[in-house]
């Protein structure tokens, strides 16, 4: 199944997101408690981990690429080779992640 | 041009000015290890070291002396208070010593420093909210600053931190969690320079710091409504930018001040009054708080300090209202 990863609306007051570090790349399977990537509100630095197994499949955003809550930031799926697809905004469940602020 | 936090385009600016002047030095609460309150001194401690990025304790009476006394003598002061309501407490360095010192002295002393607080309404009440800068532009001998957007922010606060007296340098904290455009190269912005932000023909709106960004999207609300606002961010509030204003207000004939403080004595008494002074058949008004200290409850916070609908309302009546007030 399909699933996409956003930048939480919830994060704070934040209004936008300087994505600092990708942690895997696409390709790549994360176990639940792997890290995904880091980026950064104006006062905290937020890493993000995978609290379920999936496949990193395609990134929307670089590093230093600014993102704002709520955006999809990156398309992962259960199997590797399901098929994408072609709009960013297409529905998918939500991936199951963890927080680490400091 | 690349685009930063606010409290970088704050941080960068203050680097480069203490590389530039070794008699700079920072004085504040939680500025040295811990970075400041809002990350702005992030890295500084580290780089700069103890005897030039100090910490303070809560006494912002001494530390504002401090900073004039230790300008008076030669060194060059940056001044950090938390919240703007804090420096109430350092009105007396401010205004008794660091302002009137030139004069006092016959320019044989000054007192070149900053103090930069925090201003605005975030959900922290009645005593960490307040928009007081109006009081500080009736002070002969400061120069206040009020920036909206990061690179304003950078290059006004590198101005400041060169200027001959003391400055007082106020940021929002709405405008902290917004990303900004600064130059690539050292660039500074003149004190007493406003910047059309948008033209348009049918009334010039004028605001300051965070309320620029509202008046801004109230310009975009109008716009859809055929009315085509100038908007004026302040940047300066004293001194004033009287040029600019007064070349926007002569040809659109209409003029919306918008401030987050009081409407009494405020930023828009002294705007709309020096334009009507220059400018007699100018139609007027202004928006501000409502007189209320600020709530800590979210919708009574929400109630006093105006939104952009609120300037959208604003500019509708004023535009819709005859010259003896009551409407068309």
């Amino acid at each position: 199944m399909l699933k996409k990863l956003l930048i939480p609306i919830e994060l704070g007051e934040a209004i936008e997101v300087r994505l600092l570090l990708w942690c895997k790349t696409p390709g790549q399977q994360l176990s639940a408690g792997d890290a995904l990537l880091e980026f950064e509100t104006d006062k905290a630095l937020v890493l993000v981990s995978a609290a379920q197994p999936a496949v990193l499949r395609h990134c929307f955003f670089r590093e230093g690429d600014w993102i704002k809550p709520g955006e999809t930031v990156a398309w992962l799926s259960d199997e590797p080779g399901e098929p994408l697809p072609a709009e960013r905004d297409a529905t998918a469940e939500e991936l199951l992640v963890g927080f680490d602020v400091t | 041009m690349s685009k930063v936090f606010f409290r970088e385009a704050l941080a960068r600016a203050i680097t480069e000015e203490m590389e530039r002047e070794p008699r700079l030095f920072l004085l504040g609460q939680d500025i040295a290890e811990h970075g400041g309150s809002y990350a702005e001194t992030r890295g500084l401690f580290e780089r700069f070291g103890a005897a030039r990025v100090r910490n303070t304790p809560v006494a912002e009476a001494m530390t504002v002396g401090f900073a004039a006394g230790a300008a008076a003598a030669g060194l060059r002061a940056m001044v950090f208070i938390t919240y703007l309501d804090f420096l109430m407490l350092g009105l007396d360095a401010l205004v008794n010593y660091a302002a009137k010192l030139r004069f006092k002295s016959a320019g044989q002393l000054t007192a070149p420093m900053v103090v930069k607080a925090t201003a605005g309404a975030k959900g922290q009440g009645p005593t960490h909210a307040q928009s007081i800068e109006s009081w500080l532009m009736n002070v002969p001998g400061l120069t206040v600053l009020a920036p909206s957007n990061a690179g304003d922010a950078y290059g006004l606060l590198k101005t400041a931190l060169r200027a001959p007296g003391p400055v007082v340098f106020i940021d929002h904290k709405k405008l902290f969690p917004h990303g900004g455009i600064v130059p690539e190269q050292e660039e500074l912005i003149p004190i007493g320079s406003a910047a059309v932000r948008r033209s348009g023909r049918h009334l010039t709106l004028v605001a300051h710091s965070y309320m620029s960004v509202l008046a801004l999207e109230a310009a975009t609300a109008l716009a859809s409504e055929g009315i085509e606002a100038e908007v004026i961010d302040l940047r300066s509030l004293w001194p004033i930018d009287w040029d600019t204003l007064i070349e926007s207000a002569r040809h659109t004939g209409h003029l919306l001040v918008v401030e987050e403080g009081q409407v009494a004595c405020g930023v828009g008494a002294e705007i709309a009054f020096g334009l009507r002074e220059r400018l007699p058949a100018l139609r007027v008004a202004r928006l501000g708080a409502r007189r209320a200290p600020v709530a800590a409850s979210a919708v009574l916070e929400a109630y006093t300090i105006p939104d952009a609908q609120a300037i959208v309302s604003a500019v509708q009546s004023l535009l819709t209202r005859t010259d003896s007030g009551q409407p068309k």
